[in-house]
């Protein structure tokens, strides 16, 4: 599984498909996150926006070998686990970005709460950020899983149902990324910190089946 | 490997591409798969590579795998060494020695010179060099090869049949399709045929397209070598080792002055028939290679 990881880090790393994401990423950041403005909603805007980049990052390791060459990485060690390694890379990549975004707002945002005058506890803080974060890395890896080669074949219907799929469960109130993001901008109204095992977990089985759904349709889908 | 019962469909209703194939493939042994175009030959190949499952049947005891594809149009940001060397990381080498064997395989290739090419800027033809050391450079169990020949010079095309015929006789399974009646003609163990979703096993040393013509064709070497000091030739080749035993399966007569004897072999096993009695031990000594009579044409 290392090299398959290594040799799909690499082919998106030099790709540079990896870019427009990660500077939409980093413009979001600047607009969205205000120097001094509230820790926790910080965290809840920084991770919303990981969900929809996750899915794009994850269709860009899923779609970067031409057909030629995936089928000589399948035949080595087996259809199945080349796309594992596919998905896993798009999601190491999001987590970096997840990282990174987090990092960011603990460094910039002010460690309060909405009223500016209830303290938030700094690290509490940054853990639940970044949990939240990886709730929507998971989740959009899920999306992206679900709604790329090998499920959906054509780049139209691809690129239209992942961009609903990422609305739909941002909004939606069923939704564990939700649930992980209101509980950060409730718990900012009032200064405590929850940190969002449940939706984890939740996204975390979700992923994991999307993702194995994704893997045995890849030898079956030609 | 084995194939029981193997079916396959592109979609849950689709039509049978390929229904109810039984195959064994043996150890050791050259297979070549025939059919007109669109008649399920690459998808055959694309099972047995397992690249795509079987819809029906099972497939037992796979060995290390790899395939080579008929193009291989591989816009990858990567070096030929560093795209080789990748791919040897994930067939399980460590990376000098992915890196050392893609050179070699490049050079015996002659694309030496392209080893640090993007692989983009490469020509078709030495994208299919890197396409085939891609397989080669893993020694694979399994080597399974779609029209692999199409695109290369003549020179990597016979460096190419020299390679399948040392993969055969390192105990190596190739499976091949080649547009090419004649590739590699006389040293397949076995030929099949795939029409109308069936697969069906042509009769041994018989052409596609003539069937009566009886032998096996194809050009053909004699190698005429003594055996060791102290042990009977004949005797020893064909009890001991036996001639089975030996690369390309050689039919074997007594030379000339009963010294010797006199092992023929299609020529694509030639090299590695004398590697292989030069490397036995004690080893043989060779006294002459020359093409053989052809008593078919």
């Amino acid at each position: 599984m290392i090299p398959l990881l290594r040799y799909h880090s690499v082919l998106l790393l030099r790709s540079h498909r990896w870019l427009p994401p990660v500077l939409l990423y980093a413009a979001f950041l600047a607009v969205g996150v205000q120097s001094g403005g509230p820790v926790l909603d910080s965290y809840g805007l920084a991770a919303f926006a990981l969900l929809p980049l996750a899915a794009w990052l994850c269709r860009i390791c899923v779609t970067g070998e031409p057909p030629a060459a995936r089928a000589c990485a399948a035949a080595a060690t087996g259809p199945g686990r080349t796309h594992l390694a596919r998905v896993a890379t798009g999601a190491l990549s999001a987590a970096v970005l997840a990282l990174a975004g987090s990092a960011y707002v603990a460094l910039v945002a002010d460690p309060h709460a909405s009223d500016h005058r209830t303290a938030v506890p700094e690290v509490p803080a940054f853990c639940a950020g970044l949990l939240a974060a990886l709730v929507c890395v998971l989740l959009g890896t899920a999306v992206g899983a679900l709604c790329n080669w090998p499920v959906l074949r054509s780049t139209g219907w691809s690129v239209l149902s992942a961009l609903m799929a990422a609305v739909l469960l941002l909004v939606g109130g069923a939704s564990p990324a939700n649930a992980a993001v209101s509980g950060l901008i409730t718990g900012s109204t009032h200064g405590t910190v929850t940190l969002p095992w449940l939706p984890l977990i939740s996204t975390a089985v979700i992923a994991a089946a999307a993702t194995a759904v994704a893997c045995r349709l890849s030898s079956r889908r030609g | 490997m084995r194939l029981d019962g193997v079916g396959r469909r592109y979609g849950v209703r689709g039509p049978w591409v390929l229904r109810d194939i039984d195959l064994d493939l043996p150890r050791r042994s050259l297979v070549r798969v025939e059919g007109h175009n669109g008649s399920g030959k690459s998808t055959l190949l694309r099972v047995l590579a397992g690249i795509d499952a079987p819809s029906t049947g099972r497939i037992t005891g796979r060995p290390r795998t790899a395939y080579v594809p008929e193009r291989f149009p591989a816009a990858l940001p990567f070096t030929a060494v560093g795209y080789l060397t990748h791919l040897g990381r994930v067939h399980g080498l460590r990376g000098r020695t992915a890196a050392r064997r893609a050179t070699d395989w490049l050079d015996r290739f002659g694309a030496g010179g392209h080893a640090r090419t993007p692989l983009a800027e490469l020509s078709k033809g030495t994208s299919q060099k890197v396409a085939v050391t891609q397989a080669l450079l893993a020694e694979p169990e399994l080597l399974v090869l779609d029209e692999a020949w199409t695109g290369l010079d003549p020179a990597a095309r016979e460096t190419l049949d020299r390679a399948v015929a040392e993969r055969v006789a390192a105990g190596g399974t190739v499976v091949f399709v080649d547009h090419d009646p004649r590739r590699l003609e006389g040293a397949a163990d076995a030929r099949y045929r795939v029409t109308g979703n069936r697969l069906a096993r042509l009769p041994d040393g018989a052409e596609p397209d003539s069937a009566e013509r009886a032998g096996p064709p194809g050009p053909r070497v004699t190698v005429e070598a003594a055996a060791p000091a102290g042990t009977d030739a004949l005797a020893d080749i064909t009890a001991g080792h036996g001639a089975a035993g030996l690369p390309g399966r050689p039919s074997v007569a007594p030379g000339p002055d009963g010294t010797t004897v006199r092992l023929t072999v299609a020529a694509a096993h030639s090299d590695a028939l004398l590697r292989a009695l030069l490397a036995a031990r004690p080893p043989w000594h060779i006294r002459t290679v020359t093409p053989a009579p052809d008593e078919n044409r």
